[in-house]
This record gives C-alpha cells, structure tokens and sequence, in this order.
C-alpha cells in the first residue's frame, strides 16, 4: 500500500494543489515551538516524527499542523512522556477556558 | 561536505536498479516511482544513520552508503513527454539498490 509520504508522480489519485493561503493561527505557531523543543530537548527526531505523520489514520482530512500535533502526541505517548489521559484532561480544561471564546 | 562511505558496494558510473520490494512500516524514503526502475551511481554521498531505523526510535546504525542515483526521466515515467535526455537524480541508500551487472536485465 502507497503511504501518504509516497504519493510521488501519482497525478490521477489527486486533484489540483490547493495553494490558498491563511493566516497563521495562535495554536499553529504554538504546535511548532512544542515540536522545536521536543526535537532540541532530545525527545524526539524528524525521522520519527515524519513516520508519526504518516501513520495517521486521517492524514488526508487533516491540516498541515494537525498533523504536527496528532504525531506529537502520539510519539510523547510511545516515550512515555505523557499519558493520552493526561493529554486529554489538559484538552478539556484549556476547552474549558478558552471554549467558545 | 561529503562523508567518508568505508564499504561502499558501488562505484560512480555502476549501473544499478532500485529493488521492486514493499517495506512494512512508515518512513522509506525510497520513492516508490523509482523502484524497480534501472539507474547508475552518479556520486557516493557518504554514510549516513539508516533513516528506517530512526523513525522507530532506533539509533540508525549501523550506517548506510548513501548514493546519488542518476535516472532517465523517460525510465521512470510510462508517458514521459519531454526529451528523451532529461534525468532525474534520487538519493538512494545502498540497501535499497542491486547491481545490474549480473542479473539484472535491461529494461
């Protein structure tokens, strides 16, 4: 099966190349300094985080730094960094704060 | 900077193919358009830590031989349009490429 960091040359599997911008949004830049200091500090390196994205289930449906933070926290878990449940209560209480705003 | 390859299997000039094999796992970074498909070693790059190692946590080595591939576009490409004298270079590690020296027939 074709992984979706392999999809090289396959023209007649996709259509055009969205090339649309958008403004940086403030969790976007904050998924990007969390990856910086993960790989700076040791804990993770760019071949893992690559394998990461490509194991994602829904690679397809998902933007280029939910990618980023959905492999982080599955590469966080997988060195027992953090548990999914410590990841997912801190979710909630920042969904609690900042929900709805 | 080019790195030191102590063991390189292949010379600049060696006609190669890229192995037509499917590899468990995320993160090969043998282009799946270039597999099977014959080529020649332009340059030997170095070793380097086997990436299909790191992803997984591990520590990559030992090292790999890492080849600069030179491949006619028109090899590569079923319907390739433009001129017949276009090539693409791959960098390959040495684990995925055979010789076609013996063996390998020209395609």
């Amino acid at each position: 099966m074709k992984k979706a960091h392999d999809v090289g040359g396959r023209r007649e599997d996709f259509g055009p190349i969205d090339r649309s911008d958008h403004e940086i949004e403030d969790w976007e830049r904050l998924a990007d300094a969390v990856n910086y200091v993960l790989n700076a500090k040791g804990h993770k390196t760019t071949d893992e985080m690559r394998r990461a994205i490509e194991s994602l289930d829904e690679y397809k449906e998902m933007s280029y730094y939910e990618r980023w933070a959905a492999a982080a926290e599955l590469l966080v878990v997988e060195k027992g960094l953090l548990t999914k449940e410590e990841i997912d209560a801190r979710a909630a209480e920042l969904e609690r704060r900042w929900g709805g705003a | 900077m080019i790195r030191p390859a102590a063991g390189a299997r292949f010379a600049s000039g060696d006609a190669v193919r890229v192995l037509d094999t499917e590899k468990e796992g995320h993160h090969i970074r043998t282009p799946d358009y270039a597999k099977g498909k014959p080529g020649w070693i332009a340059q030997i790059l170095g070793s380097f830590p086997n990436p299909e190692s790191l992803a997984y946590g591990g520590d990559g080595l030992p090292e790999k031989p890492l080849y600069k591939v030179g491949f006619r576009q028109s090899d590569l490409w079923d319907s390739y349009e433009g001129s017949s004298e276009d090539i693409l270079f791959i960098d390959i590690y040495e684990h995925w490429l055979e010789s076609r020296k013996h063996g390998g027939e020209e395609k």
